[in-house]
């Protein structure tokens, strides 16, 4: 076993040199796989054609057959592949709306014609229809060690209508465009328990899971066109009315690229950050907000999570005709979207924006399997997205800043959570085209940063902070699993918090990750009543009381508390007494309620449950809170401004 | 001489129908009171005993309604429903009450008693709910060509830019702010003829309303535009005001309500000067057609 490690290493380290460094000092990856592809765009027939020379390092100890290699263009070949299926529609009828690749030679290393050995195959729903994952039995199998080079000539259409990938007049974004290889997870990596290709089809509602790559590209293409990638600029030959721009990029899970004459092109620094920016010209003055918001992202995770370790981000804000390849992530390329005119108080391109870097680290750096855990890229990144937006946006108006209304990004996921009829339909532990009735976006995204944020009240959000440093630390340029991610929450709350939450924080994740219920805790009276004298034969031996009830005011005050939802968390109850006196309780939530009781010469004024409102994951704050004293000032408020804003209405609208 | 005339007697027959004013300030009071009031009371049931009012202190606070769950739903249809009908019966209420006040401020000095003011109400009812009709549809239908059809077109277009959509729809809303004074000139003369002459039809009343809107236009534009531009400065000091404006006792509640129906009294004054003014210049330009006919035949 030694021997073979060895053996890996050795061979790993030789094929390595073949790819010397550019982009960063060092690899930060172990490059299981690399590209190089050289290609051209023909306009006139929306083709991407040319050459692709690939490589697969087998570092685990099995002998494997076969790779696997997605052919995600192929989603687009027609209204029968999976995605088309699951999503309904159509790509389109004619010729040019359709999508597909199509490989015109497959041999390897040796030159030996793999073509006749190439099988579509249909892992996840035996869709014979769908050509989204190509098998190619080795002519030998790859044994420990081996590199597997192929030769491979293909042409990609792309489709009309942009979905992520596509072209729109003379608009190109061309992503998931290249035969490209699965991920093999040997038995112990993830959930594997044998070793075995993971290499799902392309779904309606997926994205993707793939190594971390070093990519050597050359696009040849009309001249006219601004081209931007996830790579480094490297050359770029001007030859008559065409050009080939040449891109590295290192350490990166996918490869996408755009072209466009009329993309304006901006470039800013952040630290040692190339940044560029590309968007239509007569959006030139939403490039400030872009920059700036891109730059505070990079801030804000660089100081919580992890240095950005690049050198290079290039971000584009899609023209309206090519919207749909808008808000998606290529790691060191990512796609915004705004418009030429968005109100300054309206920070939805900024959330874009930062959402969408933020995929730089969660997937792009912890390489997750999209297909499988959806909620550790997208939930996870929702979460931080809420918390760079309110953080520079304002605490309340992270997502609309106006002096009339007031939205911070995580009220507005909490009420997509809160709002949604069909919260408890499914854990959050789907594959991502498992979750049903449409409750993929909800579940992914908003209810995992809702209980990220809860999960930050409970445990502090210096503790949150570090598990994501060690998350990163642990993690970076791997491939973690959700059960990896829960490791480091349990390691870094026991290390800072001892026994405070238990031995470990799985109560909360089999609750909030792994289970359906809702969290719901409810301040359900307030009693205060008068003690009364001892009367009749008692043997009341407690001579305080005896004093007190020589008095009219003494009370009993009871905050009675009650459990609603099946979640059980700890929270905090705040009592506030009619003598100023408040008292901070603390309820390990658990019993279905709770009663806190005082005697003495104050009542209880009002009460709150989790006063700070820590406990996000709470489906109804009405219920937190109760007062003897309820102040509809603010109703009222509210009622006389619709009465008065419908009489205007009614002026203004009738002659 | 003409608009300064017409605004100048306009704005002292306005004065002289100041009863008439309140009364139609307090029909619509109470219309809109029909609606407010229940929503009101379910806002307060709903939020019952709760401190998450606290965080209504600021302002509208969106996760503070919809943690409401059923009763946020309930309320926002009873929003929508009671909206819809305060529209439609606000529709019927202002026709009819409109009828009253250009009968009001037709001649100088016509002060007239409640049961005037209702009587005249009464009496041209019909003929300006037609006229309200016509005219409300037409601007519909120049809503429609005018601004819809053009972003239909703009947004589903391929090659138009971010930039073109803008400056299409900007000059599709100039083009209809523009084309707006005239739809109310010929709605308020219209009204202001029929309130005239009692004998007329809507559709003749209509006609008219064409008639005197081109007939005399450049002066008849120009104070609408004047016209309106009162009413936008002081929809500018609502909104100024209003929103603003948080008050978080009892006492703060009732000011701020004291206030808004203020504005709203100075709101309707504003528009039944409009009336006034165009009823005035209705005055001098068939006093002029008058003169020119007496002069021809002389």
């Amino acid at each position: 076993m030694k021997i073979r490690l060895v053996l890996i290493i050795i061979l790993s380290n030789v094929f390595l040199s073949l790819y010397p460094q550019i982009v960063n000092l060092k690899p930060l990856s172990e490059r299981i796989t690399g590209y190089k592809l050289d290609v051209r765009l023909n306009p006139d027939k929306k083709t991407v054609t040319g050459d692709m020379q690939a490589f697969w390092v087998n570092r685990s100890a099995d002998t494997v057959p076969d790779i696997r290699l997605h052919l995600y263009m192929n989603a687009f070949r027609s209204n029968r592949t999976t995605m088309y299926r699951e999503m309904g529609g159509s790509p389109g009828n004619d010729e040019k709306d359709l999508g597909w690749i199509e490989i015109n030679s497959f041999s390897d290393k040796n030159g030996a014609d793999l073509i006749p050995r190439m099988q579509y195959i249909s892992p996840d729903d035996g869709n014979r229809d769908d050509r989204t994952v190509l098998r190619v039995l080795l002519p030998q199998p790859a044994m420990p060690g081996d590199t597997v080079i192929i030769n491979v000539n293909f042409e990609t259409k792309l489709p009309s209508r942009i979905r992520r990938t596509g072209y729109s007049g003379d608009f190109y974004f061309v992503a998931q465009w290249f035969p490209k290889f699965g991920v093999y997870e040997p038995a112990g990596m993830r959930y594997a328990s044998k070793g075995g290709w993971n290499c799902h089809q392309f779904h309606a509602t997926s994205e993707f899971y793939s190594n971390h790559s070093v990519y050597d590209v050359r696009i040849t293409l009309p001249a006219s066109h601004v081209v931007g990638s996830g790579g480094m600029l490297i050359s770029e030959k001007a030859d008559g009315n065409m050009k080939t721009v040449t891109y590295r990029a290192e350490d990166i899970v996918d490869f996408a690229w755009t072209a466009w004459p009329g993309y304006a092109v901006f470039n800013d620094k952040w630290k040692n950050v190339n940044i560029t920016l590309l968007m239509p010209k007569d959006r030139v003055k939403q490039a400030g907000r872009q920059l700036s918001s891109v730059k505070h992202a990079l801030e804000y995770l660089d100081m919580n999570v992890g240095p950005y370790p690049w050198p290079h981000l290039t971000f584009v804000d899609p023209p309206n005709i090519g919207a749909g390849a808008g808000g998606m992530e290529y790691t060191t390329l990512f796609t915004s979207s705004s418009s030429y005119f968005v109100p300054p108080f309206f920070h939805m391109p900024e959330m874009v924006t930062v959402h969408e870097f933020g995929h730089a680290y969660f997937m792009g750096m912890l390489a997750s399997n999209e297909f499988e855990e959806p909620w550790l890229d997208e939930g996870v990144n929702s979460y931080w997205e809420e918390k760079i937006m309110d953080t520079y946006y304002g605490n309340n108006s992270g997502l609309i800043d106006h002096r009339f209304l007031k939205f911070s990004d995580v009220s507005s996921a909490r009420v997509s959570y809160v709002t949604s009829p069909s919260r408890q339909l499914v854990s959050n532990n789907e594959y991502s085209w498992n979750y049903p009735h449409g409750t993929y976006g909800m579940m992914s995204y908003q209810k995992t940063a809702i209980w990220l944020h809860t999960l930050e009240g409970i445990i502090g959000t210096e503790t949150m902070n570090n598990v994501f440093r060690e998350y990163y630390r642990r993690w970076a340029f791997k491939h973690p699993s959700g059960r990896d991610f829960i490791n480091v929450v349990n390691d870094v709350v026991r290390k800072e918090h001892g026994q405070e939450f238990g031995p470990d924080m799985n109560w909360f994740f089999d609750q909030t990750l792994y289970g359906t219920g809702i969290c719901d805790y409810k301040v359900s009276g307030i009693v205060n009543s008068k003690y009364s004298k001892p009367e009749g034969k008692t043997d009341t031996a407690d001579a305080e009381v005896r004093a007190w009830s020589s008095t009219d005011s003494l009370y009993i005050s009871k905050a009675q508390l009650e459990r609603v939802g099946e979640v059980k968390l700890p929270v905090d109850v705040l009592i506030h007494f009619d003598n100023g006196d408040e008292v901070l309780e603390r309820w390990d939530g658990k019993e279905r309620y709770k009663d806190f009781e005082y005697k003495g010469y104050k009542q209880i004024v009002w009460v709150k449950i989790d006063p700070e409102y820590k406990i996000k994951m709470d489906v109804d704050y009405v219920n937190n809170s109760m007062t003897t004293e309820p102040s509809k000032a603010p109703l009222h408020r509210i009622a006389n401004k619709i009465m008065t804003f419908t009489q205007f209405f009614l002026s203004i609208m009738l002659l | 001489m003409k608009i300064s005339g017409s605004l100048r007697s306009g704005f002292m027959w306005t004065l002289n129908a100041k009863n008439s004013i309140l009364i139609v300030w307090f029909c619509i009071f109470i219309l809109v009171l029909v609606f407010v009031f229940p929503l009101r009371r379910s806002l307060t049931t709903a939020f019952g005993a709760s401190m998450i009012t606290g965080k209504l202190a600021d302002g509208i606070n969106i996760e503070a309604f919809t943690d409401l769950g059923p009763a946020f739903k309930s309320i926002m249809s009873f929003f929508t429903a009671g909206l819809m009908f305060t529209f439609l019966a606000g529709f019927l209420l202002n026709s009819f009450l409109t009828a009253g006040l250009f009968g009001n401020v037709r001649k100088d000095s016509v002060k007239c008693s409640s049961s005037e003011f209702f009587g005249m109400c009464a009496g041209n009812f019909g003929a300006f709910l037609l006229i309200s009709l016509l005219i409300t549809l037409i601007i519909g239908i120049a809503f429609l060509f005018i601004i819809v059809v053009p972003a239909a077109i703009v947004s589903l277009s391929e090659t138009v830019s971010d930039k073109s959509q803008f400056v299409t729809m900007v000059i599709a809303g100039s083009v209809f702010l523009l084309l707006l004074p005239v739809m109310l000139l010929v709605a308020d003369y219209s009204r202001a003829f029929k309130a005239a002459n009692e004998d007329a039809s809507a559709f003749s009343a209509i006609g008219k309303g064409f008639s005197f809107a081109f007939s005399n236009f450049r002066e008849s534009y120009m104070m609408m535009l004047l016209l309106i531009l009162a009413q936008v400065i002081l929809g500018v000091i609502v909104m100024l005001l209003l929103p603003g404006w948080r008050p978080v006792t009892g006492g703060g509640v009732f000011l701020l309500l004291i206030v808004s129906q203020l504005l709203f009294i100075l709101r309707l004054f504003l528009k039944t000067w409009r009336y006034a003014s165009v009823t005035s210049m209705m005055n001098e330009i068939e006093a002029g057609n008058t003169r020119t006919i007496d002069k021809m035949e002389l």
